[in-house]
C-alpha cells in the first residue's frame, strides 16, 4: 500500500436517534442519553418488540407537508446530512457550481427493492401502482445528493452492508487523491425499515433491551437509523479557499475476512490487514493513536473477535463503542462513527461506552466506562460487516491539535 | 497508469465463456429465453435472455453451493471463468480484490425474503434468504469461495454501477492495494422485475434492436460479466487495456468523446436512453452496440466492456470484420437522468 497523503475534511454533518445534527449527537454522547424503545412507525408480530434508536418521523428541516415525500427516508437523511456538513464547510450552491464534486455514499437499505405493501399487492394478484418502485428509483442515495445539489462529478452508492459508511469516506478520499474531483460529499445514510428488523430478528442477533457492546450480558444489536456526510476537499482548493478544516483522513485500509457471510472471522484476520493498511497508508503507529471508535455491534461474535484484535494490536489504547447511543445503523454507522470520531478528536475527550458495565472474563480488552480525556492528534474507526468486509479509517484532528 | 485486462468470465444468455459471447457478437445471436410472471389475474411469458450457471460445476462442488441463490452463482461462474480464462485459479488471494457492481441486487432472495414473513408471520422470516439478499452477498460469496482476502466492494448505482465500480478498481490497482481485481457486474431477471418492466414499458415494439434509438425494443437479460485486471506489465494483457473512466453528467458538459475511438453504445432499446444516443456527435464515427447478445440490464455496461476487450484481442470491431487499425475504444453508457460513464480501452 502506497502512501496515502491526507485529504482535508472541512464539513461534517451528523443525525441519528440522539441528535439532529453533530453537536446535538455530541451533547447526547457526553452526557450519556440514549433513546432506545419499541419500533414507533412499524409494527410487528415478534413475540419481542425488538429495540431499535428511532429518530422522529419528520427529519431536520421537514415540514408536516412533506408528509408524502418523493424520496425514500433513507435519501432524505442523506441530505438532511448533506445541508448539515455544506453549511459547516460554509459552502454554497454556487461554490459548487464552479467544481468538480462528487458524491460517495454507503447504505443498504437505501438500494434495497424491498417495498413490502407493493409486494403484498403483487403476491395478491393485485396491480400494485408503480409510485413506490419509482420513489425506490429517484432514491439512490449518492444520485439523490448529487442531484439537489446539481454536482457533476462521479457519483456511487457503496453497499458493503454494515462497513459502507466507512468505506465511502475512504474510497471518497482516494477520488481526492487522484484527481477525480475537487471535492467530495462522502458518507453513509439507513433508514429503520420493517424488512430489515425482521432480518436482523432472524438471524437472532438483537438485544430485547438497550444494547451492550463488550459487555458480559451482551445479547445482540440495537437497529438504529442515521446518516452523516463529511465534505473532502482537494489539497489545491484547501489551500485556495484557505479554510479551517475540522480534520483529516489520513489513511483508509479494507480487507475481506473470506470465511462466512454473516460471522467475523473468529482470529480477525481481515480486520488486522485493514488496520495495517489503514495505519501503513497513514504514516501513522499505534502509539501515535488518541483512541480507538470501535464497531462494537454488542453481538457476541463481533465484540468478541473485536476485543481480541484491539487487545493484540494496540493494547493500551482505550477505545469506545457509540452504537449504544446510535444503535446500529449499518450503512450510516462508519460515517456517523467518523463523524463522533472527529468531533472527539476536537474536544480531546471520549464518551463513555455506554451499555457497558461488566467486563466479560472471555473479552482481553474493555471500553472506556467514563467520560475519558485523551492526548494525540489522531483515531481510528474500524467496521466490520456482513460478507467478512472490514474496513478502516486512520483520522486526524485538525491543524494545532498536533496532527498533520 | 493503463490496467492489463488479463481474462474474461462472461455468463448470459449467450452461454458461457468468452468464446461463447465472441460467436454472439458474431452475428450469431441467442434467442431469448421467457420469463413467467403473473400480471393481476393473468400471467405473462416476456422474452429475456436467461443464464445457466450449470458450467459452475467446473469449480466448484454441488454442496458448496446449496445455500447460494441464482444471482450469486453467475457471479461465482463469472469471478472463476475470469481466472480461469486468464490462467490464474491459483492467484495469490491474499492481493487479491473483488469489485462487484449491481443494479438491483439479489432480487429475487428479497422477494423469496419477503414470503417467508409474508407468509408465516414475521417470527418466520429466513435468515437464509436475509443474508443471501444483502446486495454484498454476491462478492461475499466470490471471496469466500477463493479465499480472497483483499479489497471486496460492491456498489449499486442503477445504470451506472458498472463505469462506478471500474472507478474504484482502477484506484485499487493504481494505489497498489491490490495485485489484481476481479472486477465484475451481475444483474438477474426475475418476476417482480418482470412485473416492473411491463407496467413501465410495455412489451417490446417489434425486433430488439438497440441502435433504433426512437423505438423501446428492449429485451430483459441477466447475467454476470467479469474482468481479471491488473497493473500493466505485471500481468499479460491478453484482451489490451483499460486506461481511464469518465462519470459525470451529459447536461454540465462533461462528456467528451476522444478522438479516432471507435464507440461500444450501451443503448439497450430503451427509449428513454435512446434518445440522449441520438443527440450523440457521432456521424462519421464508427460505433456499435452488443446489448442483442446479451439483452437489457442495468449491468450491461460489463458486456460492453468485455465485447470491447474481444475486439481489442481479435482486432475486429463486431459484429463487423473491419480493423481497428489504430483507433482506441471507448464504451459509453448513457442513463435517462443524464449521467454518462465513457471507458476508454486500448490495444
Amino acid at each position: 500500500m502506497s502512501f496515502q497523503s491526507p485529504v482535508a475534511i472541512t464539513g461534517i454533518g451528523a443525525l441519528c436517534a440522539v441528535g439532529s445534527n453533530l453537536n446535538e449527537c455530541m451533547e447526547s454522547l457526553y452526557a450519556g442519553r440514549r433513546k432506545v424503545a419499541a419500533p414507533g412507525a412499524f409494527s410487528s408480530s415478534h413475540g419481542t418488540a425488538w429495540p431499535v434508536c428511532e429518530m422522529a418521523a419528520l427529519l431536520p428541516g421537514e415540514q408536516e407537508q412533506d408528509a408524502e415525500p418523493d424520496l425514500l427516508r433513507t435519501s432524505r437523511l442523506g441530505l438532511a446530512a448533506a445541508r448539515e456538513a455544506l453549511s459547516d464547510a460554509g459552502l454554497q450552491a454556487a461554490d459548487l457550481s464552479r467544481l468538480r464534486v462528487g458524491v460517495i455514499m454507503g447504505t443498504t437499505v437505501g438500494s434495497a427493492m424491498n417495498n413490502e405493501a407493493f409486494y403484498r399487492q403483487y403476491r395478491q394478484g393485485e396491480h400494485p401502482e408503480m409510485a413506490p418502485i419509482e420513489r425506490y428509483l429517484r432514491s439512490n442515495p449518492a444520485a439523490a445528493i448529487a442531484r439537489a445539489f446539481a454536482l457533476s462529478g462521479p457519483c456511487q452508492t457503496v453497499v458493503n452492508a454494515c462497513s459502507s459508511g466507512t468505506d465511502a469516506i475512504g474510497l471518497g478520499a482516494s477520488w481526492i487523491r487522484a484527481g477525480l474531483c475537487d471535492l467530495v460529499l462522502a458518507g453513509g445514510a439507513d433508514e429503520l425499515c420493517r424488512v430489515t428488523y425482521n432480518g436482523f430478528s432472524s438471524l437472532m442477533i438483537t438485544d430485547a433491551g438497550p444494547c451492550r457492546p463488550f459487555d458480559v450480558r451482551r445479547r445482540g444489536l440495537n437497529l438504529g437509523e442515521g446518516a452523516a456526510v463529511l465534505v473532502l476537499e482537494s489539497e489545491s482548493l484547501h489551500r485556495d479557499w484557505s479554510r479551517n478544516e475540522r480534520g483529516w483522513v489520513l489513511g483508509y485500509g479494507s480487507a475481506c475476512d473470506a470465511y462466512h457471510l454473516t460471522a467475523p472471522r473468529p482470529d480477525g484476520l481481515g480486520l488486522k490487514k485493514a488496520i495495517a493498511e489503514a495505519l501503513s497508508g497513514s504514516g501513522r503507529k499505534v502509539e501515535d493513536l488518541a483512541f480507538v471508535n470501535a464497531h462494537g455491534t454488542g453481538t457476541p461474535d463481533n465484540d468478541r473477535v473485536e476485543s481480541r484484535v484491539l487487545s493484540e494490536l494496540m493494547p493500551g489504547v482505550p477505545f469506545l463503542s457509540t452504537k449504544g447511543f446510535t444503535g446500529h445503523t449499518l450503512g450510516a454507522a462508519g460515517a456517523l462513527e467518523a463523524a463522533f470520531t472527529l468531533a472527539c478528536l476536537e474536544q480531546a475527550r471520549i464518551p463513555a461506552s455506554i451499555g457497558f458495565g461488566c467486563a466479560d472474563p472471555e473479552l482481553p480488552a474493555a471500553p472506556v466506562t467514563e467520560v475519558t480525556e485523551i492526548e494525540g492528534g489522531c483515531a481510528l474507526s474500524e467496521s466490520l460487516a456482513f460478507g467478512g468486509n472490514n474496513a478502516v479509517l486512520i483520522l486526524g484532528a485538525k491543524r494545532g491539535i498536533g496532527c498533520v | 497508469m493503463r490496467i492489463a485486462i488479463e481474462g474474461l468470465g462472461l455468463v448470459g444468455g449467450f452461454g458461457f465463456g468468452a468464446d461463447a459471447l465472441r460467436n454472439a457478437l458474431k452475428g450469431n445471436l441467442p434467442s431469448p429465453g421467457t420469463l413467467r410472471f403473473p400480471y393481476g389475474d393473468d400471467s405473462i411469458e416476456a422474452p429475456a435472455f436467461m443464464a445457466d450457471t450449470a458450467p459452475l460445476d467446473q469449480f466448484v462442488t454441488k454442496r458448496s453451493l446449496r445455500r447460494i441463490d441464482h444471482f450469486s452463482r453467475m457471479a461465482l461462474l463469472g469471478a472463476y471463468g475470469a481466472l480461469d480464462d486468464a490462467g490464474r485459479l491459483d492467484s495469490d488471494p491474499a492481493r487479491l480484490a473483488v469489485v462487484v457492481g449491481s443494479g438491483y441486487g439479489a432480487s429475487a432472495t428479497t422477494f423469496a425474503f419477503l414470503d417467508s414473513f409474508i407468509q408465516d408471520g414475521d417470527s418466520c422470516s429466513s435468515p437464509t434468504h436475509f443474508s443471501n439478499s444483502v446486495h454484498n452477498a454476491a462478492a461475499a460469496h466470490i471471496s469466500i469461495s477463493l479465499k480472497a482476502t483483499g479489497p471486496s466492494l460492491s456498489v449499486s448505482q442503477f445504470e451506472m454501477s458498472v463505469p462506478s465500480a471500474l472507478l474504484c478498481a482502477l484506484q485499487m490497482l493504481r494505489e497498489n492495494r491490490a495485485d489484481r481485481v476481479l472486477l465484475g457486474g451481475v444483474d438477474e431477471a426475475c418476476a417482480v422485475l418482470g412485473y416492473c418492466r411491463q407496467r413501465f414499458f410495455g412489451a417490446p415494439q417489434g425486433p430488439f434492436d438497440p441502435l433504433d434509438f426512437g423505438r423501446q425494443s428492449a429485451v430483459a437479460g441477466e447475467g454476470a460479466a467479469f474482468l481479471l485486471l491488473s497493473r500493466e506489465g505485471q500481468g499479460e494483457a491478453r484482451y489490451g487495456y483499460l486506461n481511464d473512466v469518465q462519470m459525470g453528467r451529459i447536461d454540465q458538459g462533461g462528456l467528451r468523446l476522444p478522438e479516432k475511438s471507435a464507440l461500444v453504445l450501451g443503448a439497450d432499446g430503451h427509449q428513454g436512453c435512446g434518445r440522449l444516443y441520438q443527440s450523440l456527435p457521432i456521424q462519421g464515427r464508427a460505433h456499435v452496440c452488443h446489448a442483442q447478445a446479451y439483452g437489457s440490464l442495468p449491468v450491461g455496461p460489463a458486456f460492453d466492456l468485455a465485447a470491447a476487450a474481444l475486439s481489442l484481442k481479435d482486432d475486429r470491431l463486431y459484429p463487423g470484420t473491419e480493423s481497428l487499425g489504430d483507433r482506441s475504444l471507448c464504451c459509453l453508457k448513457l442513463a435517462e437522468d443524464g449521467n454518462f460513464g465513457l471507458v476508454s480501452l486500448s490495444g
